[in-house]
């Protein structure tokens, strides 16, 4: 066997629906999901029989379901890489499947490359003739061809700024290499304060690109916003209203809405996929039960949740109870409580829902006469992507690839801070330094040692 | 029939530092070798300036050394001047710089060359070479004739050497040296194709028209060592260079005469080196430069002749007369040899494998200039590794490619046949990305025990080598097992001069890994046996462990692509998903594994992965 750490990544196209994998090969294959899956019934899993397709959950460290899902292992060196493997299979959504490959990232796993799986199988020996044809479209289709696309968009935003990040580096590293590789010139020296300048100003600026990663995915992905409540407070009339249309059936008889809605909006340049789900309630109606149900699924998968509240009926304990649930059960929780039918007198307002959820924001609105909905949907916006989000400053990062990138990039950058300040000798600075660059080289595609060589004999006058 | 004098294992043509490393690197393999030189004057000449090492450099010197090559150990003993630079800077970066006497350098050369009894040297010019069944005839301007089965070609400057000086040109090979047409046009009718690189030197002149007192003395440093490994080290008394300026009348004079530089005239067609700038060029490069540094070393001990290092020239002959004299201290110069240009044929790089050797041309290898390097160092090191590969190829064995996580040696030669070089090669500490691991002090602990498997070192000299391996793991034993606890004697003494504490019972060896701390403050290394260079291969080992470690970790995931070889007739265009532009420079320069084809500028990591999947199907 020829590597020896254990790679993760997602292997399913991305956007793409139903079911998704997300695929870990290496010696430690088993061992990460000893960590981070579950029987159904949350106990431990005990034994790894191989090639068999298992029901199980997998949980974050903490503990925290992240999703039903399948698995099933091969043996190394009988499987597709030659080394162990799990497998597994969860819901298509690429927010989901990237919350379960950053669990196995956590357990100990490594960010596959692009490719990285079939170059282990052929590496192991494990890819024959008919495969590999299938193979080389496989990737080409998905990493490597995702990969590609994404570096040409970079070509615009984010490029452009690990360009000028990259600069900055430069002008650090520069005159050290210069002056390691060229002792006899007269090269000034390093100008300690400067150089922990340029590093602080880089680490805020790679820390504001981690920031917004979080926005990217939303935008990249279009976020789930699900309107939730119990029967009867409005929310397919909300839906229609979002929609301009009427898209789906109100009546003024609770449960209604017996299976989602889904419809794809564009706020103002951001794609927002809305949810009109079934009223919560307890019921024995089967069909409405497994409608009650999905909303479940739903709300526990949600970016962003509006809960809705009749304000002519004032906070129940059924709504209570629901709140709790949904605090209880869903793990990155974003939630806004909408009071609907301000156009009637209402029992509640939102002071007093306040003082009961401090924590909340809370809008009231009419579907009916479109009061409060244009600031609603300046909240829906500002709660997804942040206050100053506009389409005129594109989130830049949209992959967990890159974040990664960046967030091990600004992990070095602190090295050479802390190598500055206790005054380490300049090869290790450097060493530093080229590692930071190189990290970044991994987003974009660029090695660039030849360049610094290019960058010492444009800046100094040396040689003789 | 070829008559015995005549039938060689190995032919090697020219006797520079390529050539005089590649044929004592045969001869030790066992095989006979012929080693022709243009001018029997002239092995191991320095036609350019008469220094060795420096970043990167030093540590070529001790790794040709470290596998039984010679560079090192006539440098030690024909120095003028032993210096250490970077001290400061840290471990992997301090350098050795020596200043040689050109002439004494020669001679102890070719002592050491003929010492070897399997080395013939001989005066002669190569004209051609012609395939017969499994030898190569090797044909001389006199018409005599030898045959081989290896050849290694290490012709320098010489092939098609064209000098310049201000508007004048001549063919030439480097100071006045007849050039080689014959043999550059032999192989252009092969169909070899030729790039023309360029270099220059400055002006030679009189010491005693110079006026040191108005210069800086740059005397040298008293070391504990040498470059070599092997000869006991002893140094010679030393000789100071000396450091002056040029200043804005010299840079008037230069640049109201740029018409007369035949840099500028048109007249030079080949690439310089940025790394080896022209003083013309340096001044166009960076016109905000008020001076530049100007180095007077003396070329030999008992010669007269100084170089003037820092203003390399191919401006007209009375130019450069006038503007040295505007530079303090040579302001009544005697010119005793004019600074020139010279530009000269060089082997495009995609005709190499990485064992230097030529492609399609069995048992033929080329080292040195001619591949597009410049500098002794550099010629040196790819002339021990054609000798070796040469002498493997002898015994039907597999070549010696040295990694570049192994050696700069790995970095010079990986560089040479995979990038397009478009200028003279340098060899440079940041081109190594393994720089902390390829130090100068632990060369011989990276490639002695190569050098002994192929016969380069002698049994005596392993010995040695082994001898030290057991001292310093005697030293690195007794660090690990001692330990120092607090409110002891020992910890006071070293809280009271280092200022460092000792909170718990903590290894020497944990202790050590603190930058304040030395091997001395445990033990007199002296009564432990240990050299000044062992002791810092020890304290470089634990000091910067985490950072090596670093770079092991980065040379394992390399070695990986490395092993993976690529056959030497793959057919790119067969694979899909490649882009054009990399099907094109694959094609083109052939890299012979996929860490190699990873390092070609414009093949990215997809048409890697794309060349792995579809090498699986054969
Ligand atoms: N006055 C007033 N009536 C509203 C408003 N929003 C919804 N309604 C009425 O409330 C009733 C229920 O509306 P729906 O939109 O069907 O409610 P729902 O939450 O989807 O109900 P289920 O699908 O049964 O869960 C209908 O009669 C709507 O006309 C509002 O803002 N003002
Ligand atoms: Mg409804």
């Amino acid at each position: 066997m020829i590597d020896n750490d254990t790679i993760s990544a997602i292997s399913t196209a991305q956007g793409a629906g139903g079911i998704g994998i997300v695929r870990v090969s290496g010696k430690d294959a088993f061992k990460i999901g000893e960590k981070i899956l579950r029987h159904p019934s949350g106990k431990p899993i005990q034994t790894w029989p191989e090639r068999r397709v298992r029901l199980g959950i997998v949980v974050q460290t903490g503990q925290r379901v992240l999703d039903e899902v399948v698995f099933f292992t091969f043996k190394g060196p009988k499987s597709y890489t030659g080394e162990d493997i799990l497998e597994i299979q969860g819901h298509g959504g690429m927010e989901n499947l990237q919350l379960i490959l950053a669990a196995t990232l956590e357990a100990g796993a490594r960010l596959a490359e692009p490719g990285e799986f079939t170059k282990r199988a052929f590496l192991n020996g494990r890819l024959d003739l008919a495969q590999a044809e299938a193979v080389i479209d496989l990737i080409n289709a998905q990493t490597e061809l995702a990969h590609r696309v994404a570096v040409n968009q970079l070509s615009g935003g984010l490029s452009q700024i690990l360009h000028e990040i990259e600069g900055k580096l430069f002008k650090i590293l520069v005159p050290i290499e210069a002056a390691l590789d060229y002792p006899e010139e007269d090269i000034p020296p390093l100008e300690k304060e400067e150089a922990l300048n340029i590093i602080r100003s880089v680490k805020a600026q790679i820390r504001t690109l981690i920031d917004q990663a979080e926005r990217g995915r939303i935008l990249q992905e279009t976020a789930t916003v699900v309107l939730a409540g119990r029967p009867n407070v409005g929310k397919s009339s909300l839906l229609n209203t979002l929609l301009n249309e009427e898209r789906a059936i109100v009546t003024p008889i609770p449960g209604t809405t017996r299976d989602f809605v889904t419809e794809t909006i564009d706020l103002q340049g951001l794609p927002l996929r809305i949810v009109d789900t079934a009223g919560l309630r307890e019921i024995d109606d089967p069909i409405e039960k497994e409608g009650v149900n999905r909303s479940w699924e739903l709300i526990k998968k949600a970016d962003l949740i509006l809960f809705i509240i009749d304000s002519t009926l004032g906070l129940s304990v059924e709504d209570r109870d629901f709140i709790k649930e949904i605090y209880q059960s869903v793990h990155r929780r974003k939630l806004l409580f909408v009071l609907n039918k301000s156009d009637l007198p209402a029992k509640i307002n939102p002071t007093e829902v306040n003082s009961i959820y401090p924590d909340e924001k809370i809008l009231s609105i009419s579907a009916l006469t479109r009061e409060g909905i244009e600031e609603l949907k300046q909240t829906i916006r500002s709660e997804l992507m942040g206050e100053d989000f506009s389409p005129e400053h594109p989130i830049l990062v949209t992959r967990l690839r890159h974040k990664k990138a960046l967030e091990k990039t600004k992990e070095l950058l602190a090295q050479v801070e802390d190598g500055l300040k206790s005054g380490i000798s300049e090869d290790l600075i450097a060493f530093d330094l080229r590692d930071a660059i190189d990290s970044m080289g991994e987003i974009t595609g660029r090695s660039v040692n030849e360049d610094i060589i290019n960058a010492i004999f444009s800046q100094f006058c040396v040689g003789k | 029939m070829t008559p015995n004098d005549k039938l060689f294992d190995v032919i090697i043509v020219g006797a520079g530092h390529a050539g005089c490393e590649a044929a004592n690197a045969t001869a030790k393999m066992g095989f006979k070798t012929l080693l022709l030189t243009i001018d029997f004057n002239n092995i191991a000449f320095m036609p350019c300036n008469p220094s060795l090492g420096g970043p990167a450099k030093a540590n070529l010197v001790r790794e040709v050394d470290a596998l039984g090559g010679l560079m090192g150990r006539v440098a030690d003993l024909a120095h003028l001047q032993f210096r250490e630079l970077n001290t400061h800077k840290g471990p992997a970066v301090r350098a050795l710089r020596a200043q040689m006497d050109k002439r004494r350098y020669q001679e102890i050369m070719q002592h050491f060359l003929e010492k070897e009894k399997l080395i013939s040297l001989r005066q002669g010019e190569v004209v051609s070479l012609k395939r017969t069944g499994e030898y190569w005839r090797v044909i001389m301007s006199t018409g005599v004739q030898y045959e081989t089965t290896a050849v290694i070609l290490a012709t320098g400057t010489f092939l098609r050497g064209l000098v310049h000086i201000g508007l004048h040109s001549f063919p030439s090979g480097p100071l006045g040296q007849h050039p080689a047409n014959a043999l550059s046009e032999f192989f252009q009718a092969e169909g070899l194709c030729f790039r023309r690189f360029k270099t220059g030197t400055p002006a030679r002149v009189r010491k005693r028209s110079l006026n040191f007192s108005a210069m800086i003395e740059q005397p040298g440093d008293h070391l504990p060592y040498g470059f070599s490994y092997w000869i006991p080290w002893q140094e010679r008394e030393q000789v100071s260079c000396w450091l002056t300026y040029t200043n804005a009348s010299t840079h008037q004079i230069i640049r109201d005469n740029l018409d007369r530089a035949a840099l500028f005239s048109g007249a030079i067609t080949g690439v310089g080196p940025r790394y080896c700038p022209s003083i013309e060029s340096k001044l166009i490069n960076f016109p905000q430069k008020e001076r530049h540094q100007v180095f007077i070393e003396p070329e030999a001990r008992y010669t007269d002749e100084m170089y003037v290092s820092g203003a390399s020239t191919s401006l007209d002959e009375e130019i450069q007369d006038i503007f040295l004299r505007t530079i303090p201290g040579l302001e009544n110069v005697e010119i005793v040899r004019p600074g020139y240009a010279i530009e000269y044929d060089v082997i495009p790089s995609n005709l190499l494998t990485p064992s230097l050797a030529l492609k399609d041309w069995p048992g033929v290898f080329f080292a040195g200039q001619i591949n597009g390097s410049s500098g002794y160092e550099e010629a040196a090191a790819q002339g021990i590794m054609a000798g070796i590969n040469a002498g493997l190829y002898l015994k039907g064995e597999e070549p010696f490619i040295l990694r570049r996580d192994e050696a700069y040696i790995g970095v010079l030669i990986d560089d040479l046949v995979t990038k397009d070089t478009l200028e003279p090669y340098r060899i440079m500490t940041s081109r190594a990305e393994f720089r902390l691991s390829l130090r100068q002090e632990n060369a011989n602990h990276r490639l002695t025990d190569y050098g002994y498997k192929y016969g380069l070192i002698s049994e005596e000299e392993y010995e040695l080598f082994q001898a030290e391996k057991n001292r310093i793991q005697q030293a690195f034993d007794f660090l690990n097992h001692h330990h120092l606890s607090p409110d002891t004697p020992q910890a006071e003494a070293l809280f009271k001069e280092k200022g460092v504490t000792v909170k718990k019972k903590t290894a020497f060896r944990e202790l050590l890994r603190r930058p304040e701390i030395s091997y001395s403050d445990f033990a007199d290394p002296e009564t432990h046996g240990l050299k000044q260079r062992e002791i810092e291969v020890i304290e470089n080992a634990i000091k910067y462990q985490g950072y090596l470690e670093r770079e092991k970790k980065m040379a394992d995931k390399l070695r990986k692509m490395e092993m993976k070889r690529i056959p030497p007739d793959f057919d790119y265009n067969q694979v899909p998903n490649l882009s054009t532009e990399a099907k094109e420079k694959l094609t083109n320069l052939r890299p012979v594994t996929l860490g190699q084809a990873s390092r070609i500028s414009g093949v990215s990591p997809a048409d890697i992965s794309a060349i792995l999947i579809w090498l699986s199907r054969r």
